[in-house]
Protein backbone atom coordinates (compact mmCIF):
# COMPACT_ATOMS: atom_id res chain seq x y z
CA UNK A 1 0.00 0.00 0.00
CA UNK A 2 1.24 3.46 -0.82
CA UNK A 3 1.91 5.96 1.90
CA UNK A 4 0.00 9.16 1.33
CA UNK A 5 2.27 12.17 1.38
CA UNK A 6 1.11 14.77 3.85
CA UNK A 7 3.28 17.73 2.93
CA UNK A 8 2.82 19.56 -0.34
CA UNK A 9 5.72 19.17 -2.78
CA UNK A 10 7.84 22.15 -3.75
CA UNK A 11 8.08 22.79 -7.50
CA UNK A 12 11.39 20.92 -7.88
CA UNK A 13 10.10 17.85 -6.06
CA UNK A 14 7.00 18.05 -8.17
CA UNK A 15 9.08 17.86 -11.37
CA UNK A 16 10.75 14.68 -10.02
CA UNK A 17 7.40 13.31 -8.99
CA UNK A 18 5.85 13.93 -12.44
CA UNK A 19 8.75 12.02 -14.00
CA UNK A 20 8.67 9.27 -11.39
CA UNK A 21 4.95 8.69 -11.92
CA UNK A 22 5.57 8.45 -15.66
CA UNK A 23 3.17 11.34 -16.28
CA UNK A 24 5.69 13.42 -18.20
CA UNK A 25 9.28 13.14 -19.29
CA UNK A 26 10.81 16.41 -18.14
CA UNK A 27 14.49 17.26 -18.47
CA UNK A 28 16.45 17.41 -15.22
CA UNK A 29 16.78 21.15 -15.69
CA UNK A 30 13.12 21.76 -16.53
CA UNK A 31 12.39 25.21 -15.04
CA UNK A 32 9.87 25.75 -12.22
CA UNK A 33 8.00 28.12 -14.47
CA UNK A 34 8.37 25.93 -17.57
CA UNK A 35 5.36 25.33 -19.79
CA UNK A 36 3.81 21.99 -18.77
CA UNK A 37 1.31 21.95 -21.63
CA UNK A 38 4.16 22.25 -24.14
CA UNK A 39 5.94 19.46 -22.25
CA UNK A 40 3.04 17.12 -22.93
CA UNK A 41 0.51 17.76 -20.17
CA UNK A 42 -2.50 17.35 -22.43
CA UNK A 43 -6.00 16.38 -21.36
CA UNK A 44 -5.09 12.68 -21.26
CA UNK A 45 -2.05 13.31 -19.09
CA UNK A 46 -4.17 15.56 -16.87
CA UNK A 47 -6.51 12.66 -16.18
CA UNK A 48 -3.57 10.46 -15.21
CA UNK A 49 -2.28 13.34 -13.08
CA UNK A 50 -5.56 13.62 -11.17
CA UNK A 51 -5.53 9.90 -10.46
CA UNK A 52 -1.89 10.02 -9.31
CA UNK A 53 -2.48 13.07 -7.10
CA UNK A 54 -5.33 11.22 -5.43
CA UNK A 55 -3.16 8.14 -4.91
CA UNK A 56 -0.07 9.93 -3.62
CA UNK A 57 -1.41 12.96 -1.83
CA UNK A 58 -4.94 11.90 -0.99
CA UNK A 59 -6.26 15.01 -2.75
CA UNK A 60 -9.29 15.04 -5.01
CA UNK A 61 -8.92 17.51 -7.86
CA UNK A 62 -12.22 18.39 -9.50
CA UNK A 63 -13.14 20.03 -12.81
CA UNK A 64 -13.01 23.49 -11.19
CA UNK A 65 -9.39 22.94 -10.12
CA UNK A 66 -8.27 21.95 -13.59
CA UNK A 67 -7.82 25.36 -15.12
CA UNK A 68 -5.09 26.36 -17.49
CA UNK A 69 -3.64 28.70 -14.88
CA UNK A 70 -3.42 25.98 -12.20
CA UNK A 71 -1.70 23.54 -14.55
CA UNK A 72 0.50 25.97 -16.44
CA UNK A 73 3.82 25.37 -14.63
CA UNK A 74 5.34 23.18 -11.89
CA UNK A 75 5.14 26.27 -9.65
CA UNK A 76 1.41 26.77 -10.31
CA UNK A 77 0.65 23.09 -9.84
CA UNK A 78 2.62 22.95 -6.56
CA UNK A 79 0.65 25.98 -5.36
CA UNK A 80 -2.62 24.25 -6.25
CA UNK A 81 -1.64 21.15 -4.29
CA UNK A 82 -0.52 23.25 -1.31
CA UNK A 83 -3.82 25.15 -1.35
CA UNK A 84 -5.84 21.92 -1.52
CA UNK A 85 -3.85 20.45 1.37
CA UNK A 86 -4.28 23.35 3.72
CA UNK B 1 -13.79 -20.79 -58.49
CA UNK B 2 -14.53 -18.56 -61.48
CA UNK B 3 -11.65 -17.83 -63.82
CA UNK B 4 -10.83 -14.16 -64.15
CA UNK B 5 -9.22 -12.69 -67.19
CA UNK B 6 -7.39 -10.20 -65.03
CA UNK B 7 -3.68 -10.05 -65.70
CA UNK B 8 -1.81 -7.17 -64.17
CA UNK B 9 1.72 -5.91 -63.94
CA UNK B 10 1.31 -5.03 -60.28
CA UNK B 11 -1.25 -6.05 -57.67
CA UNK B 12 -1.49 -4.06 -54.44
CA UNK B 13 -3.15 -5.66 -51.44
CA UNK B 14 -4.78 -3.09 -49.18
CA UNK B 15 -6.00 0.41 -50.03
CA UNK B 16 -4.87 2.29 -46.94
CA UNK B 17 -2.40 5.16 -47.08
CA UNK B 18 0.44 2.86 -48.20
CA UNK B 19 -1.60 0.88 -50.73
CA UNK B 20 -3.10 4.02 -52.25
CA UNK B 21 0.36 5.52 -52.70
CA UNK B 22 1.74 2.23 -54.05
CA UNK B 23 -1.01 1.83 -56.66
CA UNK B 24 -0.75 5.45 -57.86
CA UNK B 25 3.01 5.23 -58.05
CA UNK B 26 2.98 1.87 -59.88
CA UNK B 27 0.47 3.23 -62.41
CA UNK B 28 2.48 6.40 -62.95
CA UNK B 29 5.47 4.19 -63.66
CA UNK B 30 3.51 2.55 -66.46
CA UNK B 31 2.23 -0.57 -64.69
CA UNK B 32 -1.25 -1.93 -65.23
CA UNK B 33 -2.21 -2.07 -61.57
CA UNK B 34 -4.85 -3.83 -59.51
CA UNK B 35 -5.72 -2.32 -56.12
CA UNK B 36 -7.67 -4.57 -53.75
CA UNK B 37 -9.44 -3.13 -50.71
CA UNK B 38 -11.78 -4.87 -48.25
CA UNK B 39 -13.88 -1.77 -47.42
CA UNK B 40 -16.02 0.42 -49.67
CA UNK B 41 -13.54 3.29 -49.73
CA UNK B 42 -9.80 3.84 -49.68
CA UNK B 43 -7.75 5.42 -46.92
CA UNK B 44 -7.62 2.67 -44.29
CA UNK B 45 -6.80 4.03 -40.86
CA UNK B 46 -7.32 7.58 -42.15
CA UNK B 47 -10.89 6.90 -43.25
CA UNK B 48 -12.32 3.64 -41.86
CA UNK B 49 -10.71 4.25 -38.46
CA UNK B 50 -11.15 8.05 -38.42
CA UNK B 51 -7.49 8.75 -37.61
CA UNK B 52 -7.58 12.47 -38.36
CA UNK B 53 -3.93 13.55 -38.36
CA UNK B 54 -1.23 12.89 -40.93
CA UNK B 55 1.91 12.37 -38.84
CA UNK B 56 5.41 11.87 -40.24
CA UNK B 57 4.98 14.21 -43.22
CA UNK B 58 7.42 16.82 -41.94
CA UNK B 59 10.99 17.04 -40.74
CA UNK B 60 11.56 17.31 -37.03
CA UNK B 61 12.98 20.76 -36.36
CA UNK B 62 13.16 23.45 -33.70
CA UNK B 63 12.58 26.30 -36.14
CA UNK B 64 8.99 27.25 -36.92
CA UNK B 65 7.51 26.21 -40.27
CA UNK B 66 6.75 22.71 -41.46
CA UNK B 67 9.10 21.23 -44.08
CA UNK B 68 8.02 18.14 -46.05
CA UNK B 69 10.43 15.26 -45.41
CA UNK B 70 9.66 13.18 -48.49
CA UNK B 71 8.82 15.03 -51.70
CA UNK B 72 6.51 13.35 -54.21
CA UNK B 73 3.30 11.69 -53.14
CA UNK B 74 3.49 13.03 -49.56
CA UNK B 75 3.66 16.56 -50.84
CA UNK B 76 0.86 15.94 -53.34
CA UNK B 77 -1.52 14.54 -50.75
CA UNK B 78 -0.64 17.27 -48.23
CA UNK B 79 -1.47 19.92 -50.84
CA UNK B 80 -4.75 18.24 -51.78
CA UNK B 81 -5.75 17.87 -48.12
CA UNK B 82 -4.92 21.48 -47.32
CA UNK B 83 -7.00 22.61 -50.31
CA UNK B 84 -9.90 20.45 -49.15
CA UNK B 85 -9.91 21.43 -45.47
CA UNK B 86 -8.42 24.90 -45.61
CA UNK B 87 -6.07 23.83 -42.82
CA UNK B 88 -2.30 23.73 -43.08
CA UNK B 89 0.25 22.09 -40.83
CA UNK B 90 -0.01 22.57 -37.06
CA UNK B 91 2.73 22.41 -34.48
CA UNK B 92 1.75 20.18 -31.58
CA UNK B 93 4.42 20.31 -28.90
CA UNK B 94 7.65 19.69 -30.86
CA UNK B 95 5.93 18.09 -33.83
CA UNK B 96 4.44 19.38 -37.06
CA UNK B 97 1.36 17.48 -38.20
CA UNK B 98 -1.27 17.97 -40.87
CA UNK B 99 -4.85 17.73 -39.58
CA UNK B 100 -6.84 15.70 -42.07
CA UNK B 101 -10.54 15.00 -42.42
CA UNK B 102 -11.53 11.39 -43.16
CA UNK B 103 -14.43 12.51 -45.38
CA UNK B 104 -12.07 14.63 -47.48
CA UNK B 105 -9.53 11.81 -47.58
CA UNK B 106 -12.10 9.49 -49.16
CA UNK B 107 -12.82 12.10 -51.83
CA UNK B 108 -9.15 12.80 -52.50
CA UNK B 109 -8.44 9.08 -52.90
CA UNK B 110 -11.41 8.71 -55.30
CA UNK B 111 -10.11 11.64 -57.36
CA UNK B 112 -6.57 10.30 -57.50
CA UNK B 113 -7.70 6.84 -58.60
CA UNK B 114 -10.07 8.28 -61.22
CA UNK B 115 -7.18 10.14 -62.84
CA UNK B 116 -5.10 6.97 -63.28
CA UNK B 117 -6.50 4.90 -66.17
CA UNK B 118 -3.97 2.12 -65.51
CA UNK B 119 -5.48 1.36 -62.08
CA UNK B 120 -8.27 -1.13 -61.67
CA UNK B 121 -9.84 -0.75 -58.23
CA UNK B 122 -11.62 -3.66 -56.55
CA UNK B 123 -13.42 -2.52 -53.43
CA UNK B 124 -15.31 -4.92 -51.16
CA UNK B 125 -12.77 -7.58 -52.00
CA UNK B 126 -10.50 -9.58 -49.77
CA UNK B 127 -7.44 -11.60 -50.69
CA UNK B 128 -7.70 -15.19 -49.50
CA UNK B 129 -4.35 -16.47 -50.71
CA UNK B 130 -1.41 -15.91 -53.01
CA UNK B 131 1.13 -18.18 -54.62
CA UNK B 132 4.27 -17.57 -56.62
CA UNK B 133 5.35 -19.33 -59.81
CA UNK B 134 7.94 -18.67 -62.51
CA UNK B 135 5.76 -16.08 -64.23
CA UNK B 136 4.71 -14.12 -61.16
CA UNK B 137 1.83 -14.19 -58.71
CA UNK B 138 -1.52 -15.90 -58.57
CA UNK B 139 -3.83 -13.97 -56.27
CA UNK B 140 -7.07 -15.42 -54.95
CA UNK B 141 -9.80 -12.86 -54.33
CA UNK B 142 -13.19 -13.19 -52.71
CA UNK B 143 -16.20 -10.91 -52.65
CA UNK B 144 -19.96 -11.30 -52.33
CA UNK B 145 -20.14 -12.58 -55.92
CA UNK B 146 -17.74 -15.41 -55.18
CA UNK B 147 -14.10 -16.21 -55.65
CA UNK B 148 -11.78 -15.09 -58.46
CA UNK B 149 -8.19 -15.62 -59.41
CA UNK B 150 -6.07 -12.88 -60.93
CA UNK B 151 -2.43 -12.78 -61.93
CA UNK B 152 0.20 -10.12 -61.50
CA UNK B 153 3.92 -9.91 -62.25
CA UNK B 154 4.69 -8.04 -59.02
CA UNK B 155 2.91 -7.96 -55.69
CA UNK B 156 2.80 -5.26 -53.03
CA UNK B 157 1.72 -6.21 -49.52
CA UNK B 158 0.18 -3.04 -48.13
CA UNK B 159 -2.23 -4.96 -45.94
CA UNK B 160 -0.86 -3.51 -42.69
CA UNK B 161 -0.99 -7.02 -41.26
CA UNK B 162 1.62 -8.64 -43.55
CA UNK B 163 -1.05 -11.05 -44.78
CA UNK B 164 1.18 -12.23 -47.61
CA UNK B 165 3.75 -13.39 -45.05
CA UNK B 166 1.00 -15.46 -43.47
CA UNK B 167 -0.16 -16.90 -46.82
CA UNK B 168 3.35 -17.86 -47.86
CA UNK B 169 4.54 -19.00 -44.48
CA UNK B 170 7.08 -16.18 -44.91
CA UNK B 171 9.24 -14.69 -42.21
CA UNK B 172 7.46 -12.26 -39.94
CA UNK B 173 7.57 -11.15 -36.37
CA UNK B 174 4.94 -9.99 -33.92
CA UNK B 175 5.41 -8.44 -30.50
CA UNK B 176 4.01 -10.23 -27.44
CA UNK B 177 0.43 -9.17 -26.55
CA UNK B 178 1.38 -6.84 -23.68
CA UNK B 179 3.99 -5.01 -25.79
CA UNK B 180 1.89 -4.51 -28.92
CA UNK B 181 0.87 -0.90 -29.45
CA UNK B 182 -2.69 -0.53 -28.21
CA UNK B 183 -5.46 0.18 -30.72
CA UNK B 184 -7.28 3.53 -30.84
CA UNK B 185 -11.04 3.79 -31.10
CA UNK B 186 -11.94 7.08 -32.79
CA UNK B 187 -15.53 8.30 -33.13
CA UNK B 188 -17.29 11.43 -34.34
CA UNK B 189 -19.09 13.73 -31.92
CA UNK B 190 -21.47 16.59 -32.57
CA UNK B 191 -20.58 18.76 -29.65
CA UNK B 192 -19.87 22.06 -27.97
CA UNK B 193 -19.44 25.17 -30.06
CA UNK B 194 -15.80 25.64 -29.05
CA UNK B 195 -13.54 23.10 -27.44
CA UNK B 196 -10.82 25.40 -26.15
CA UNK B 197 -8.01 24.49 -23.78
CA UNK B 198 -10.04 25.40 -20.68
CA UNK B 199 -12.92 23.15 -21.71
CA UNK B 200 -10.52 20.39 -22.66
CA UNK B 201 -9.05 20.43 -19.14
CA UNK B 202 -12.46 20.75 -17.56
CA UNK B 203 -13.59 17.77 -19.62
CA UNK B 204 -10.64 15.77 -18.33
CA UNK B 205 -11.72 16.68 -14.78
CA UNK B 206 -15.32 15.69 -15.49
CA UNK B 207 -14.24 12.31 -16.83
CA UNK B 208 -12.08 11.67 -13.77
CA UNK B 209 -15.05 12.60 -11.59
CA UNK B 210 -17.21 10.16 -13.52
CA UNK B 211 -14.69 7.38 -12.98
CA UNK B 212 -14.25 8.32 -9.31
CA UNK B 213 -18.01 8.19 -8.73
CA UNK B 214 -18.25 4.77 -10.34
CA UNK B 215 -20.49 6.04 -13.16
CA UNK B 216 -17.78 5.59 -15.80
CA UNK B 217 -15.45 2.70 -16.55
CA UNK B 218 -11.78 3.43 -15.76
CA UNK B 219 -11.04 3.12 -19.49
CA UNK B 220 -12.75 6.52 -19.93
CA UNK B 221 -9.43 7.96 -18.66
CA UNK B 222 -8.04 7.06 -22.08
CA UNK B 223 -10.43 9.45 -23.84
CA UNK B 224 -9.53 12.76 -25.44
CA UNK B 225 -11.33 15.11 -27.83
CA UNK B 226 -10.13 17.19 -30.75
CA UNK B 227 -11.84 19.60 -33.14
CA UNK B 228 -12.38 18.16 -36.60
CA UNK B 229 -11.92 21.56 -38.23
CA UNK B 230 -15.64 21.75 -38.97
CA UNK B 231 -18.05 23.67 -36.73
CA UNK B 232 -19.44 21.64 -33.83
CA UNK B 233 -17.75 18.45 -35.04
CA UNK B 234 -15.19 16.65 -32.89
CA UNK B 235 -13.33 13.41 -32.78
CA UNK B 236 -13.13 11.47 -29.58
CA UNK B 237 -10.14 9.15 -29.33
CA UNK B 238 -10.07 6.31 -26.87
CA UNK B 239 -6.98 4.19 -26.45
CA UNK B 240 -8.01 0.65 -25.61
CA UNK B 241 -5.63 -1.36 -23.48
CA UNK B 242 -7.79 -4.45 -23.42
CA UNK B 243 -8.43 -4.10 -19.67
CA UNK B 244 -8.33 -7.39 -17.79
CA UNK B 245 -7.84 -9.16 -21.10
CA UNK B 246 -4.76 -7.06 -22.05
CA UNK B 247 -2.56 -10.16 -21.99
CA UNK B 248 -4.81 -11.77 -24.61
CA UNK B 249 -4.80 -8.84 -27.04
CA UNK B 250 -4.56 -10.13 -30.60
CA UNK B 251 -5.05 -7.60 -33.40
CA UNK B 252 -5.34 -10.45 -35.91
CA UNK B 253 -8.21 -12.19 -34.13
CA UNK B 254 -11.60 -10.86 -35.28
CA UNK B 255 -13.25 -12.02 -32.06
CA UNK B 256 -10.73 -10.13 -29.94
CA UNK B 257 -11.03 -6.99 -32.06
CA UNK B 258 -14.80 -7.18 -32.01
CA UNK B 259 -14.85 -7.41 -28.23
CA UNK B 260 -12.53 -4.42 -27.92
CA UNK B 261 -14.64 -2.38 -30.34
CA UNK B 262 -17.88 -3.23 -28.54
CA UNK B 263 -16.21 -2.24 -25.29
CA UNK B 264 -14.92 0.99 -26.88
CA UNK B 265 -18.40 1.95 -28.04
CA UNK B 266 -19.89 1.35 -24.60
CA UNK B 267 -17.22 3.49 -22.91
CA UNK B 268 -17.52 6.27 -25.47
CA UNK B 269 -21.32 6.34 -25.27
CA UNK B 270 -21.38 6.45 -21.48
CA UNK B 271 -18.68 9.14 -21.37
CA UNK B 272 -20.49 11.42 -23.82
CA UNK B 273 -23.75 10.90 -21.91
CA UNK B 274 -21.98 11.76 -18.67
CA UNK B 275 -20.47 14.94 -20.11
CA UNK B 276 -23.88 15.99 -21.49
CA UNK B 277 -25.47 15.61 -18.08
CA UNK B 278 -22.71 17.31 -16.08
CA UNK B 279 -21.58 20.33 -18.01
CA UNK B 280 -23.47 23.11 -19.75
CA UNK B 281 -20.96 23.25 -22.62
CA UNK B 282 -21.53 19.61 -23.46
CA UNK B 283 -25.32 19.65 -23.15
CA UNK B 284 -26.99 18.41 -26.32
CA UNK B 285 -23.87 16.64 -27.61
CA UNK B 286 -24.11 13.23 -29.19
CA UNK B 287 -21.99 10.66 -30.97
CA UNK B 288 -22.52 11.30 -34.66
CA UNK B 289 -20.60 8.36 -36.13
CA UNK B 290 -18.65 5.26 -35.29
CA UNK B 291 -15.56 4.08 -37.13
CA UNK B 292 -15.78 1.09 -39.45
CA UNK B 293 -13.00 -0.47 -37.40
CA UNK B 294 -10.64 0.26 -34.51
CA UNK B 295 -7.35 1.91 -35.41
CA UNK B 296 -4.75 -0.85 -35.28
CA UNK B 297 -1.23 0.42 -34.73
CA UNK B 298 0.77 -2.78 -34.88
CA UNK B 299 0.41 -6.42 -35.80
CA UNK B 300 2.68 -8.65 -37.94
CA UNK B 301 5.90 -7.14 -39.27
CA UNK B 302 7.70 -8.63 -42.28
CA UNK B 303 11.32 -9.65 -41.87
CA UNK B 304 13.05 -8.37 -44.98
CA UNK B 305 16.55 -7.95 -46.32
CA UNK B 306 17.13 -5.48 -43.51
CA UNK B 307 15.20 -4.87 -40.30
CA UNK B 308 15.15 -1.23 -39.28
CA UNK B 309 15.83 -0.86 -35.54
CA UNK B 310 14.98 1.56 -32.79
CA UNK B 311 18.68 2.43 -32.54
CA UNK B 312 18.75 3.32 -36.26
CA UNK B 313 15.88 5.72 -35.64
CA UNK B 314 17.33 7.14 -32.43
CA UNK B 315 20.67 7.91 -34.07
CA UNK B 316 19.23 9.10 -37.37
CA UNK B 317 21.11 6.45 -39.34
CA UNK B 318 21.23 6.89 -43.11
CA UNK B 319 21.53 4.16 -45.78
CA UNK B 320 22.89 3.94 -49.32
CA UNK B 321 19.67 2.36 -50.54
CA UNK B 322 17.24 4.52 -48.57
CA UNK B 323 13.95 5.26 -50.27
CA UNK B 324 12.35 7.56 -47.73
CA UNK B 325 12.98 9.36 -44.46
CA UNK B 326 11.36 8.45 -41.17
CA UNK B 327 10.84 11.63 -39.15
CA UNK B 328 8.19 10.79 -36.58
CA UNK B 329 9.58 10.05 -33.09
CA UNK B 330 9.06 6.51 -31.86
CA UNK B 331 5.61 6.83 -30.34
CA UNK B 332 4.88 4.08 -27.84
CA UNK B 333 1.28 3.33 -27.03
CA UNK B 334 1.79 0.14 -25.09
CA UNK B 335 -0.68 1.28 -22.44
CA UNK B 336 -3.79 3.45 -22.68
CA UNK B 337 -2.11 6.20 -20.63
CA UNK B 338 -1.12 8.39 -23.56
CA UNK B 339 1.96 8.27 -25.76
CA UNK B 340 5.57 7.94 -24.68
CA UNK B 341 7.78 9.56 -27.28
CA UNK B 342 11.42 8.77 -28.02
CA UNK B 343 13.07 11.45 -30.13
CA UNK B 344 16.11 10.97 -32.36
CA UNK B 345 19.41 12.59 -31.53
CA UNK B 346 19.51 16.20 -32.78
CA UNK B 347 16.12 15.75 -34.51
CA UNK B 348 17.80 13.72 -37.24
CA UNK B 349 15.63 11.84 -39.72
CA UNK B 350 16.53 8.21 -40.36
CA UNK B 351 16.66 6.57 -43.76
CA UNK B 352 14.42 3.63 -44.63
CA UNK B 353 16.40 1.25 -46.88
CA UNK B 354 14.71 -0.41 -49.84
CA UNK B 355 15.72 -3.73 -48.24
CA UNK B 356 13.05 -3.12 -45.55
CA UNK B 357 10.47 -3.27 -48.36
CA UNK B 358 11.78 -6.53 -49.85
CA UNK B 359 11.13 -9.80 -48.07
CA UNK B 360 14.29 -11.87 -48.26
CA UNK B 361 14.47 -14.47 -51.02
CA UNK B 362 11.06 -13.81 -52.63
CA UNK B 363 11.33 -12.07 -55.99
CA UNK B 364 8.91 -9.37 -57.17
CA UNK B 365 7.35 -8.98 -53.74
CA UNK B 366 7.38 -5.65 -51.95
CA UNK B 367 5.97 -4.40 -48.67
CA UNK B 368 4.68 -0.95 -47.79
CA UNK B 369 3.17 0.74 -44.77
CA UNK B 370 3.20 -0.27 -41.14
CA UNK B 371 4.24 -3.89 -41.77
CA UNK B 372 7.59 -3.25 -43.48
CA UNK B 373 10.66 -4.90 -42.00
CA UNK B 374 11.25 -2.97 -38.75
CA UNK B 375 11.56 -4.00 -35.14
CA UNK B 376 8.90 -3.12 -32.57
CA UNK B 377 10.66 0.15 -31.65
CA UNK B 378 11.25 1.37 -35.21
CA UNK B 379 7.69 0.37 -36.16
CA UNK B 380 6.50 2.87 -33.53
CA UNK B 381 7.80 5.59 -35.89
CA UNK B 382 7.32 4.23 -39.40
CA UNK B 383 3.67 3.17 -38.84
CA UNK B 384 2.31 6.73 -39.22
CA UNK B 385 0.42 7.66 -42.38
CA UNK B 386 2.91 10.28 -43.57
CA UNK B 387 5.63 7.64 -43.66
CA UNK B 388 3.25 5.01 -45.10
CA UNK B 389 2.62 7.28 -48.10
CA UNK B 390 6.38 7.42 -48.67
CA UNK B 391 7.05 3.68 -48.32
CA UNK B 392 3.97 3.02 -50.48
CA UNK B 393 5.22 5.28 -53.22
CA UNK B 394 8.63 3.58 -53.18
CA UNK B 395 7.13 0.07 -53.15
CA UNK B 396 4.85 0.91 -56.11
CA UNK B 397 7.76 2.27 -58.11
CA UNK B 398 9.96 -0.75 -57.32
CA UNK B 399 7.11 -3.17 -58.11
CA UNK B 400 6.47 -1.52 -61.49
CA UNK B 401 10.15 -1.70 -62.34
CA UNK B 402 10.40 -5.35 -61.32
CA UNK B 403 7.27 -6.18 -63.38
CA UNK B 404 8.83 -4.83 -66.56
CA UNK B 405 12.15 -6.63 -66.12
CA UNK B 406 12.51 -10.24 -67.29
Amino acid sequence: MRVTKTTPPNPTDLIDWLNHEGLLELDWDFPEDGDLAAAGLDSMAVMQLVVAVEDCFGLELGPDDLTRANLATPKALAALLAAKMS
Amino acid sequence: MKPDSGRFDVAVIGGGSAGLAAAISAARNGARTLLVERHGCLGGMGTASLVHTFCGLYLLREEPGAVIANPGFCEEIATLMTQATGRGPLRMGRLDVLPQHPVEFVGIADGLIASEPLIELRLHTVVTGVSRDADGWEIRLAGCAGAHVVRARSLVDASGDAVVADFLGGAFSIAPPLSLQRPAYVFGVHGPVALDEELRLRTAGLLVEGVRSGALHAAALGLSFRNSGRPCEFFGTLDLDGGDAAADYDPLDPACLGRLETHGRAIAASAVRWLCGHDAHWRGSYISHWPVRAGIRESRRWLGGYTLTGDDLASGRRFEDEIALATWPMEFRETAKGPKLRYPQDNRPAGIPLRCLKPAGIGRLFVAGRCISADHEAQASIRVMGTCFATGEAAGRAAAKAASSP
